[in-house]
């Protein structure tokens, strides 16, 4: 009798932080969700309870049944308030995630045929045919379509767009990110051997998702929708770091994850918060909120500037390991291999300073400039998970040795050779020095007069005149290159859902077009298939 | 003890303000023999810098005030820090404190960041356009000096210490190919464009939008951002050196210096001020591919 239960360092590490996340969004959502609450609840609960089967079962067919409850809660949190706009993402989440499934099934048989065994257990398979290559693949695109990795990450944006944003940053921004990725880190250290070829898929697919989903960031006008691409994006990261392969691939891209849900967990309570209280998620109406919220502004610039890769936080350092191992990955391959893994290398780091571009947008959007209205401060629910969030981006950034890589990561993967430099806590000491330092210097020589406030200097201009952050990179937008692509991506031309939507109406049309209802065309079609049916049986 | 010394003192703090304002005297000398003029005394930068901290602090009313009077201290702790890391690799023995080229790469945004997050917190209009516009900048420059920074990566195979790339230097500088070169140009204009300087200057574009993102600050909080500048004036040629002309060091730093310092300056001398959209459109279409050429010969080994 082979175990059903697995309780390794990985299922642990994602367990413990499953819980985490529910906790914290629980506590979150006593303030926000305030309909529908037994339903709500309801669904939240089994959410948790499918997450934490997922994590620890090692049987596939076990897994496959938690992955179907996860899609179908899916479907009913985003839906909670019933309005159309809710419907339709429901629906279209429910399509691409649960025919996302029928992949991972299809996969976990192809691997079950080739293996012999149903469960992590069995031998480590080597990619060496097309079979086991498709296999990979296939569990691939049901981890991907969780996680949000392109081309199958378009309900992300949709869902963040119009779902209540606990609901976002539980499934979409935390939870969908921990399964998806744990379960393509565990195929990949613990099931296959990954050969070149799935490599280079993986680097393309994920370099590839690091920059097109941030473009996509930079452009939009609502909050909702930013940080819902940039969930994307940040996918990439961690499928680069997988895609290595090595200890230190998997290391960071599994840290990463941590740091992403962490971090656009907090960044969607954060536009929570905002939205409560002012009513909305558009940038336009927005603006000069970090006087009247402070605590709320300080959660979302520890996390803004951690998921844009400033050091000391954790988002550097996540990032900072996977570019180890794709420095190294180019170092030691050769062929195209070498030439995918250096481009990838290129997208990652150029993506991450697209992503600040568009969070200083965020920032500057939302909490900075001019004041529109006056707004209060939120309560201590819809406070505290966010500065829970953003404390652990700070502990995790400046003491990642001692925590994630010593407690979390080592005892899963091993011993994790670490080559790049970087000693966070002492800089950290002595940035915080240097502050402290140029505070002294400010204060004393500003000790005898009084900081004199005054209206802001516009040449004699109406101050009404205030350029729209919204619009900050609309020039990008026109781009001559860029144009064209901008226009199909909004048009949805990339969208898979749209894509397929269309194929299958073309398809129905087709049939409607047979379906003529003349009574004659029917009995020619019957004719034809008893005719059809009669050289079958007798032509032998 | 000692790491406070080389913090504060030599090679740190004292010692590259002091470089880094001689630095940016050379150049305003050079702009003034330029344009016929006879320029400033060697001391004019740090009494000008001297002079901001005895003025009177003015902060706007409308303005988000921590974030506004903290955004040029922590820029100017964030160079402070860079500073001991590349100085530690150039002009040290053995240094205790090591950080690698990620890092620094890393860190050397954090200014600019701040920079930008200090406009913004002034609510001026002004500051916002200047801020938009820096922004652009900055996702153009550091575009291109990605890919001259993985050129070097290629080169020293992977080795991302400081020293390593110094010590992969010593007989052949990586500037001596093709690829190298290429890259160097590539990172002299990436320097040009993170100084500021004409014809990358659209976020302070004085005649313009009235020093943009500058525009509310004043006295003390100014200091810190022309300190920060100053310690610029230092820093990002050096880094410039380690990274591509690193085979001799020591007093050869000087002259090496100099020739960066004299490139910037013709540079700034001989062309007009680029609008925004046409420095996006310069660097992304015809710097980056540019520079993925210069690593696919990097790869191959030119």
């Amino acid at each position: 009798m082979r175990s059903l239960v697995i309780f390794d360092g990985l299922s642990k590490f994602i367990g413990v932080f499953v819980v985490l996340f529910t906790v914290l969004i629980f506590i979150y959502s006593l303030a926000f969700i305030k309909r529908r609450r037994f339903y709500y609840y309801f669904w939240f609960i089994l959410t948790f309870l499918a997450s934490l089967g997922v994590v620890f079962s090692s049987n596939f067919v076990l897994i496959l049944i938690f992955w179907g409850f996860l899609g179908l809660s899916l479907f009913s949190l985003i839906n909670l308030d019933r309005t159309s706009q809710q419907a339709d993402t429901a629906k279209k989440t429910f399509i691409i995630v649960g025919g996302s499934d029928a992949f991972l099934l299809l996969g976990f048989l192809i691997l079950t045929y080739l293996s012999g065994s149903i469960d992590f257990s069995g031998n480590k398979l080597e990619i060496n045919s097309l079979l086991s290559l498709f296999s990979f693949l296939f569990i691939g695109i049901g981890c991907f379509a969780k996680a949000g990795l392109m081309p199958f990450h378009t309900w992300i944006p949709d869902v963040s767009q119009h779902a209540p944003l606990p609901v976002v940053a539980y499934l979409p921004a935390s939870i969908d990110k921990l399964l998806g990725i744990y379960l393509l880190a565990r195929v990949i250290k613990d099931v296959f051997i990954l050969n070149g070829l799935a490599k280079v898929i993986l680097i393309f697919l994920g370099g590839f998702t690091v920059i097109s989903a941030v473009m996509m960031a930079l452009i939009q006008h609502n909050i909702r929708r930013l940080l819902g691409f940039h969930a994307i994006s940040q996918v990439g990261y961690m499928v680069l770091g997988l895609g290595c392969g090595s200890i230190l691939g998997l290391a960071g891209g599994l840290f990463h994850m941590l740091n992403n849900a962490l971090y656009k967990a907090c960044l969607f309570l954060t536009a929570g918060n905002v939205e409560e209280k002012t009513g909305s998620s558009e940038l336009e109406d927005l603006g000069g909120l970090a006087k009247f919220m402070p605590l709320t502004f300080l959660g979302g610039l520890i996390s803004a500037l951690s998921i844009s890769g400033i050091p000391p936080l954790n988002g550097f350092v996540s990032k900072w390991i996977v570019y180890q191992a794709l420095i190294d990955l180019v170092g030691n391959s050769s062929g195209s291999l070498k030439i995918v893994g250096s481009l990838g290398l290129v997208f990652a780091l150029v993506g991450s300073g697209l992503t600040l571009a568009s969070f200083l947008k965020f920032l500057g959007g939302v909490f900075l400039g001019k004041s529109k209205k006056k707004v209060k401060e939120g309560n201590f629910f819809l406070l505290f998970p966010v500065l829970v969030l953003a404390g652990f981006c700070v502990i995790f950034g400046i003491f990642f040795r001692e925590t994630v890589l010593n407690i979390f990561l080592k005892p899963y993967l091993g011993e994790i050779k670490i080559y790049g430099l970087w000693e966070a806590s002492l800089a950290t000491l002595l940035i915080i020095f240097g502050l402290v330092l140029g505070l002294l210097i400010f204060f004393i020589f500003s000790l005898k007069k009084k900081f004199r406030q005054d209206n802001l200097f516009v040449g004699g201009e109406e101050e009404e005149a205030q350029p729209l952050v919204s619009d900050f990179y609309t020039s990008f937008r026109k781009m001559r290159f860029l144009a064209p692509v901008y226009d199909k991506a909004c048009q949805g031309f990339f969208d898979i859902y749209q894509v397929l939507k269309k194929i299958t109406f073309s398809f129905a049309n087709f049939l409607k077009y047979l379906h003529n209802g003349v009574l004659p065309t029917y009995l020619v079609w019957c004719l034809l298939g008893v005719l059809g049916l009669f050289l079958a049986f007798f032509r032998f | 003890m000692k790491l406070l010394f080389n913090y504060l003192i030599f090679p740190g703090f004292l010692f590259s303000l002091f470089w880094g304002g001689l630095g940016w005297w050379v150049e305003r000398k050079l702009t003034a023999r330029f344009q016929y003029r006879v320029g400033p005394p060697w001391y004019q930068n740090f009494i000008d810098i001297l002079k901001l901290f005895f003025k009177e602090q003015v902060i706007p009313k409308d303005s988000f005030k921590p974030l506004f009077i903290a955004s040029p201290i922590i820029s100017f702790s964030s160079v402070l820090l860079v500073i001991l890391f590349i100085t530690q690799a150039l002009f040290l023995k053995e240094s205790i404190f090591q950080a690698d080229l990620l890092v620094v790469f890393y860190l050397l945004i954090t200014p600019s960041l701040f920079t930008i997050l200090g406009g913004f917190s002034s609510a001026n209009p002004l500051a916002s356009c200047g801020a938009a516009r820096e922004v652009k900048l900055m996702l153009s420059y550091e575009f291109i000096f990605v890919t001259s920074l993985i050129v070097v990566l290629i080169k020293s195979k992977g080795n991302l210490s400081l020293e390593g790339i110094i010590s992969l230097q010593k007989s052949f500088p990586f500037l001596g190919s093709i690829s190298g070169f290429i890259a160097f140009i590539l990172g002299l204009i990436w320097l040009q464009a993170k100084m500021g300087l004409v014809p990358f200057d659209v976020s302070e574009a004085e005649q313009e939008i009235m020093a943009g993102i500058y525009i509310e600050y004043g006295g003390p909080l100014l200091g810190f951002f022309k300190l920060t500048r100053a310690l610029f004036y230092f820093i990002l040629p050096l880094f410039l050196i380690l990274l591509f002309w690193a085979d001799n060091l020591g007093w050869h730093l000087i002259y090496k210096y100099l020739i960066i310092i004299l490139l910037i300056s013709v540079i700034k001398n001989t062309n007009p001020r680029l609008r925004a959209d046409d420095i996006v459109k310069f660097f992304w279409f015809l710097l980056f591919p540019l520079g993925l050429l210069a690593i696919i010969l990097a790869i191959l080994g030119f």
